[in-house]
């Protein structure tokens, strides 16, 4: 459970006996974070291990009143931040403010994450299984994936298990977008972030005990105003949609996630950039996760995740006419490995990954461990 | 008169929870017209329920920390300290509004102290809504708890 700040004490009393508080309804600061450290280590000549405290992350919100509330997520990764040294970034992943009007409407304004798939929204680190977030979600759905805007969020009323988010957000810059890496460099993270393409996108999730299913999409121009690829809001725009499933039942758990993104100008904007980005970016993935716990030690409140994942995807798909498709970027990557969990909110990972590609060149394996937490 | 005096001196102990959310799932739980007095014990407020001579039950409302607001609950026992159900009174959190689904919430009906109640063996999750399944699971075992022991030793009668 998270600390509260100054007018804490007495809802922290509250919450110890048990007794609803007045200290509830008035301002108060929550702080809370979460953070992994990994140790990597590639199969192959001159790649020795390498330790990294990957993320460190403070989560910061004030609530001003029953209604208004601000949050935050500061991050830090790979430790420090210094110059001409590789590595290492300071940012803000989230800071906007919240405004509940209704139980079944919330008004947010800021540096919103974008609502798509499973990750890129939760993804502190006990959530998932596996020492790093799943490639599809890094070389894909471009996680962290956040930008400027507002939108409205909340649940579907009359218990019908519905949840939903939208917003209308800055777009993606079809500059920073790359054969390898998709759309990922195109993000424009609340820095200086330009307007041209005003971008939208959205979520809709069901959620049942054990269940949730989700479908995601985003739709926006890239073109950031380049007389090249067009002036209009909505020049050479992006499609993505995305579904993803998480279930479990037992002492087994299973999540899968998709994603299918559309360049529609992807020749213009290769040849402007000088890039070979696909006209389509797609794949997925599937897991499946047993608790060996539930069979070691039928008593305990622990976990202990026997998982494997398996994902494909290629971020060319399809490539515009005079492109040469990678076969390279047509990824298969396996990995199987442990998570304990001592508790729901912290997690010990290790795993083995197979590193497959369609052109069968750079194969590799990666033996990963790690620590990550959340409170 | 006597149950709008009782939940409204109630509601004014307890803020969290508009008086119209008490009065109506009290009114789910034990069916319309039911009296309800409200009790002290040790820190805390109770509402007995009864209707004419016979005590239909108990019941609390409390409050826990969410990942930054307050999750107003009530939990209700009946005269055999069996869980009758839990209700969500007011959810403040922008995501995990699922526990306030009846199939989520269902999962804690006839549980009684003697039932263990873990995230994830006897009490199902829910993806997504993580740290608002695991508040509210630990609010209801530690009123469950309080009532039961309340009521075996006459505190609430």
């Amino acid at each position: 459970m998270r600390t509260l700040l100054s007018s804490g004490l007495c809802c922290a009393l509250a919450l110890a006996t048990g007794l609803p508080s007045r200290a509830f309804a008035q301002e108060h600061t929550t702080v809370g974070g979460y953070g992994e450290v990994h140790f990597t280590n590639a199969t192959g000549p001159n790649t020795p291990g390498v330790v990294n405290l990957a993320r460190f992350v403070l989560y910061l919100a004030h609530t001003f009143d029953d209604r208004l509330t601000f949050r935050s997520e500061v991050e830090i990764e790979d430790a420090k931040v210094e110059g001409g040294q590789p590595g290492g970034e300071v940012s803000v992943e989230q800071a906007f403010l919240d405004y509940r009007l209704v139980d079944w409407l919330t008004l947010r304004t800021g540096l919103v994450l974008a609502p798509v798939g499973i990750i890129n929204e939760t993804h502190e680190p006990p959530t998932f299984n596996g020492v790093d977030r799943p490639g599809f979600d890094n070389d894909v759905i471009p996680t962290t994936w956040r930008e400027i805007g507002v939108g409205a969020l909340g649940t579907i009323p009359g218990g019908s298990g519905l949840a939903y988010r939208v917003y209308l957000v800055n777009g993606l810059r079809a500059e920073g977008f790359s054969g390898s890496e998709g759309i990922r460099e195109g993000r424009q993270e609340g820095q200086l972030a330009s307007f041209a393409n005003p971008s939208f996108t959205g979520r809709l999730e069901w959620a049942r005990p054990g269940w949730k299913v989700g479908g995601s999409f985003w739709y926006g121009g890239t073109a950031n105003a380049d007389s090249v690829l067009g002036t209009g809001s909505f020049a050479a725009p992006i499609t993505l949609v995305s579904a993803d499933v998480r279930y479990d039942v037992g002492g087994a758990s299973f999540r899968g996630e998709v994603a299918n993104i559309n360049v529609s100008d992807a020749g213009a904007i290769g040849a402007r950039y000088g890039t070979t980005v696909g006209s389509r970016i797609a794949g997925g993935y599937v897991e499946g996760a047993y608790d060996l716990l539930r069979l070691l030690a039928p008593g305990a409140t622990q976990k202990l995740n026997a998982f494997v994942r398996h994902e494909r995807y290629d971020t060319q798909a399809s490539v515009p006419a005079g492109v040469t498709r990678d076969r390279s970027l047509a990824r298969r990557l396996t990995t199987f490995g442990l998570t304990y969990k001592p508790t729901w909110n912290t997690a010990f990972k290790g795993d083995y990954q197979l590193v497959r590609n369609a052109a069968g060149v750079g194969e590799h394996e990666v033996l990963s461990l790690g620590i990550g937490y959340q409170f | 008169m006597t149950i709008a005096l009782a939940l409204l001196l109630f509601a004014v102990q307890n803020p969290a929870a508009p008086a119209a959310k008490v009065t109506s799932s009290i009114a789910r739980l034990f069916g319309p017209g039911a009296h309800v007095d409200t009790l002290q014990v040790d820190s805390g407020a109770v509402l007995r329920v009864s209707r004419g001579d016979s005590l239909l039950g108990f019941a609390q409302v409390g409050n826990v920390l969410g990942k930054d607001q307050p999750i107003t609950f009530l939990v209700a026992i009946d005269p055999a300290d069996r869980l009758k159900d839990v209700d969500i009174l007011v959810y403040r959190e922008p995501y995990g509004g699922e526990v306030a689904y009846e199939p989520w919430r269902r999962q804690f009906r006839g549980k009684t102290v003697a039932d263990s109640l873990r995230v994830g063996r006897e009490i199902r999750g829910i993806s997504g809504a993580t740290i608002s399944v695991h508040a509210v699971t630990l609010g209801v075992r530690r009123m469950l708890a309080a009532l039961t022991a309340w009521h075996q030793r006459g505190a609430i009668r």
